[in-house]
């Protein structure tokens, strides 16, 4: 049962014409079309994200938020594009962009994190070689000044002992100093946004109340937009200043937080929000008078 | 699967050869128009409207020869398959089930048998053990079982440690209900692709000893007897070994095309292969409209 | 996860560099042991003896059982056994039955022939294998990535035998270029050498070229499929480095562990080129050997076999192993 086209509450995203200049990223109508299957997976999807703010999706698997974030970094699968609307990355309409513009955006200027973080490293290198590698290449250090970076940043993002996970395996890691360790490559470049796609769902729950402490250390600190997403609504209400619910590829409800969590407009959006009530998204609610 | 695999035009083509290598099977030895053990005065004869294939160095018609040839080329291979069938997948499956000393042994046998090349043993084993046809069988059959033995036991494990085979034990699915839907389905496809590459692998080792003259008592004819001759004469007759090799190639052909299209049918490569084209078709329907 | 000192790093390296060599080692001691048993087994079990080919007709019971008593064949199975295994832990191989020369030293002299042919099949097998498998991944599901699958499914099927017998035909008989047969030692020259081995080396290095090639592409595709691909393209590594560093290192593992497994089809393939070829070389040594029922030279050459293969093996799951150390905790 497909749903209504979105219903935009609060400020309604502006057209791509009215650009602001704090706008690092810009979704407008944003469609995804599978051509094995001809079917449109993604239905629409408008967002707007400026320096140093969080955005998050929240979606159950198949809503189409993973397809989204691989659009923005320009990674869709074979036979999957975009059909539909534009992408604005850092000013630049992604549609324009060549294999050399993208593989010199990405990292430098938009990173991501995802799930399974073990398996987005290779497993014959130590991961900090893997890191070592990124500053070497994109950053033109030397081996000794990428290798000194390296552990500054396996400290930034609090991992004990980094000269020795520098040394480390990926199958000798933990999934939460794993994550850590693709934050900090992701973080390694000075990128002005990060995307972090369901990033703490394979971890256990106090490791994801961790890895979300650093993201939101991460984003204060060094000005970083993010997106967040997450099957998991108390995720996104920790961080987030706005939040899109997607279903079935279609934006069901987008706006503030806030607005979002007390004020649902629509009936899924009630349905995830009563669902989190259950397992306590009060923490995470302002003390307001709340009728739900 | 079948269904699928039929409609592949590589397993149309390839079970066509085989079938008509095996009417010669069976047919060859009533087909040839001559006696293959007769010689005569028209030695190294190139093809003729008597002697469609030419005559050797005795004066026997080659043609003959290979038609006589084909029911040891091809039932020696397909004992030997059998052979390694049987040794490789019965222990394999076992290997599994009965602990894992008799995991470990059987495994370092398999190794072993891996780590011997191949004809030096079988040449050894059939020399040795009183050159007969029969001891050159059970030799290569024996040499070749790991195969058999390798797949079954991959096949198996992914089974066995399945979780839709639990599910389906916990939802108190019967045993023949699980192996009939599940076990068939996952093993039955790599034994069917190791089978028919072993026919392949077979049939080379076969002509290969016959070849060196071991395991046939002369002057039987064999494919890899027959081209042995023809090396001999080369400088004379230099295109005489095109026939027997040609025969020998198309069949260990067919039999990997087979190994091929089956192993198409069964796994996904099939499925890309035909959604790429018609992805490509939607794409530039979407992209014009 | 607990923290870890310095020594604490040291001793799991030296632990990893244990396990890297000691696992193939683990393997291999037993193969090497089942293998020598099932060869002397299989000399036991022939029944053959020298009695007869060195008495031919003069060979009554009691010259027979003379003759086995002083070969030493008249004492149990398991002592004959330990006895001949402690004689080839010492390098010796026994003396033929034929004409008493000592096995060793004639397979020393051979070996060097069938190895050369088996090198230079490899390094062709090596060289054109790589070359089609990167060629056929890089152009995945295109007409490309059949053509060359295609081409190699085809010489795959092709037997060294009857690929020897058309190099011979083509090359040597008819267009008279190469010779057709015998062996020329390196040190008279390369060009001679070579020239020698070049067609036996290719007849067979066929299989080889095209499991390499098979082994290496669908190792690639997969590994281009994988996560870490992913990973490293988010973080803006170009595609070359991502091919050269991270596919080609974890991709590369199949393609090498089927190199250890052709090395002993490279060998027994030797027996069939050396016949077609001239080459004098231990292949044919091992038929002529065979035919004539003189055990101890048949199980010199199955030995020398055993431990070649044994050998080689352990050189490519070692290299492995450094390569791809997360390999090494599977399977």
């Amino acid at each position: 049962m497909s749903q209504a086209p979105a219903v935009e509450s609060g400020p309604a995203p502006a057209p791509a014409t009215d650009a602001h200049p704090d706008d690092v990223l810009v979704l407008d109508g944003v469609r995804i079309h599978d051509d094995l299957s001809d079917t449109e997976l993604v239905h629409g999807v408008s967002l707007r994200l400026r320096r140093g703010g969080v955005v998050g999706i929240v979606g159950e698997s198949g809503s189409g938020k993973s397809l989204t974030c691989r659009a923005v970094l320009g990674i869709l699968p074979d036979l999957i594009e975009v059909s539909g609307g534009s992408i604005t990355l850092l000013g630049r309409d992604t549609a324009t962009l060549t294999r050399r513009d993208w593989t010199a955006l990405r990292g430098a200027s938009i990173g991501a994190v995802f799930q399974d973080p073990a398996s987005y490293l290779n497993p014959s290198i130590t991961v900090g070689r893997q890191l070592q590698e990124v500053l070497r290449v994109r950053g033109g250090l030397s081996r000794e000044d990428a290798h000194r970076r390296a552990v500054e940043l396996f400290d930034a993002v609090h991992l004990r002992e980094p000269e020795q996970v520098y040394r480390q395996y990926v199958h000798e890691l933990s999934g939460g100093m794993l994550q850590r360790v693709l934050i900090a490559i992701a973080i390694s470049l000075d990128p002005e946004i990060l995307i972090a796609d369901e990033a703490t769902t394979a971890l256990d729950a106090t490791v994801q109340a961790e890895i979300l402490d650093l993201l939101a250390e991460l984003t204060e600190r060094l000005g970083l937009a993010l997106v967040l997403v997450s099957h998991d609504l108390a995720v996104v209400a920790q961080l987030c200043d706005e939040v899109l619910v997607l279903r079935d590829g279609h934006v069901v409800e987008q706006g503030p937080t806030g607005r979002i969590l007390h004020d649902p407009q629509e009936e899924y959006t009630r349905l995830l929000v009563a669902e989190h009530e259950q397992y306590g998204l009060e923490r995470y609610l302002t003390p307001e008078p709340s009728h739900v | 699967m079948i269904k699928v695999l039929l409609r592949l035009t590589s397993a149309r083509i390839a079970i066509g050869a085989l079938l008509a290598i095996a009417l010669i099977t069976v047919f060859g030895p009533v087909l040839a128009p001559y006696d293959p053990l007769q010689g005569s005065d028209l030695t190294l004869a190139g093809p003729s409207a008597q002697h469609w294939l030419g005559t050797d160095y005795t004066g026997r018609d080659v043609l003959s020869r290979i038609l006589a040839g084909a029911p040891l080329s091809i039932l020696s291979t397909l004992e030997v398959t059998g052979i390694a069938l049987v040794l490789g997948t019965v222990p394999g499956i076992l290997s599994v089930y009965l602990g894992s000393v008799f995991e470990w042994v059987s495994l370092r046998l398999i190794d072993t048998l891996v780590a011997l090349p191949f004809l030096v043993f079988a040449v050894a084993m059939t020399a040795l053990l009183g050159n007969g046809i029969t001891q050159a069988m059970i030799a290569v059959g024996l040499l070749v079982a790991p195969l058999f033995y390798r797949v079954a036991r991959a096949a198996t494990l992914t089974v066995a440690r399945s979780q839709y085979v639990e599910a389906a034990v916990l939802a108190g699915a019967s045993t023949g209900w699980i192996v009939r839907r599940h076990v068939w389905a996952k093993v039955l496809p790599p034994i069917a692709i190791t089978l028919a590459t072993t026919l392949g692998v077979g049939l080379v080792v076969i002509s290969s000893l016959t070849f060196l003259g071991i395991g046939v008592q002369p002057p039987a004819p064999t494919w890899g007897g027959i081209l042995a001759s023809d090396l001999d004469y080369l400088p004379q007759k230099a295109y005489a070994p095109i026939f027997p090799a040609v025969i020998i190639l198309v069949t260990v052909l067919a039999f990997n095309m087979l190994a091929d299209a089956i192993r198409d049918a069964a796994g996904q490569s099939g499925r890309a292969l035909v959604g790429a084209k018609a992805a490509r078709a939607n794409r530039a329907r979407r992209v014009a409209a | 996860m607990a923290t870890l000192t310095g020594p604490d790093l040291r001793r799991i390296r030296t632990r990893r560099l244990a396990v890297s060599v000691g696992k193939p080692l683990a393997v291999f001691v037993p193969v090497f042991l089942l293998g020598t048993f099932f060869t002397f087994l299989l000399g036991h079990l022939s029944g053959r003896s020298p009695a007869y080919i060195q008495l031919g007709d003069a060979a009554t019971p009691e010259a027979v059982a003379a003759v086995e008593h002083e070969w030493g064949l008249d004492r149990p199975f398991l002592v004959q056994y330990v006895d001949w295994l402690g004689d080839i832990l010492r390098f010796d191989l026994g003396e033929s039955w034929f004409n008493g020369h000592s096995v060793a030293a004639v397979l020393l002299d051979r070996a060097v022939i069938t190895l050369s042919a088996a090198g230079v099949a490899l390094v062709i097998g090596v060289v054109a294998g790589f070359a089609l498998g990167a060629l056929a991944a890089r152009f995945h599901a295109t007409w490309v990535d059949r053509a060359v699958t295609g081409f190699t499914t085809t010489i795959s099927v092709l037997p060294p035998f009857v690929v020897g017998i058309a190099l011979v035909a083509v090359f040597a008989v008819s267009l008279d270029l190469l010779p057709a047969a015998g062996y020329v030692p390196l040190e008279a020259g390369l060009g001679p050498w070579l020239s020698h081995l070049i067609l036996p080396a290719l007849a067979l290095s066929f299989d080889t070229v095209a499991d390499v090639a098979r082994q290496l592409r669908d190792g690639l595709v997969s590994a281009r499929r994988e996560n870490y691909v992913t990973g490293a393209v988010v973080r803006g590594l170009d595609p070359r480095r991502i091919f050269f560093v991270h596919v080609l290192r974890n991709g590369v593992g199949p393609a090498l562990a089927v190199l250890g497994l052709k090395f002993p089809a490279l060998l027994g393939g030797a027996v069939v080129t050396e016949a077609i070829f001239g080459l004098s070389g231990y292949g044919v040594f091992a038929t002529q050997a065979a035919i004539r029922g003189d055990v101890p030279a048949v199980q010199g050459v199955l030995v020398v076999s055993v431990v070649l293969v044994v050998v080689f093996n352990l050189v490519v799951n070692i290299v492995l192993n450094r390569l791809s150390p997360a390999a090494a905790r599977g399977v």
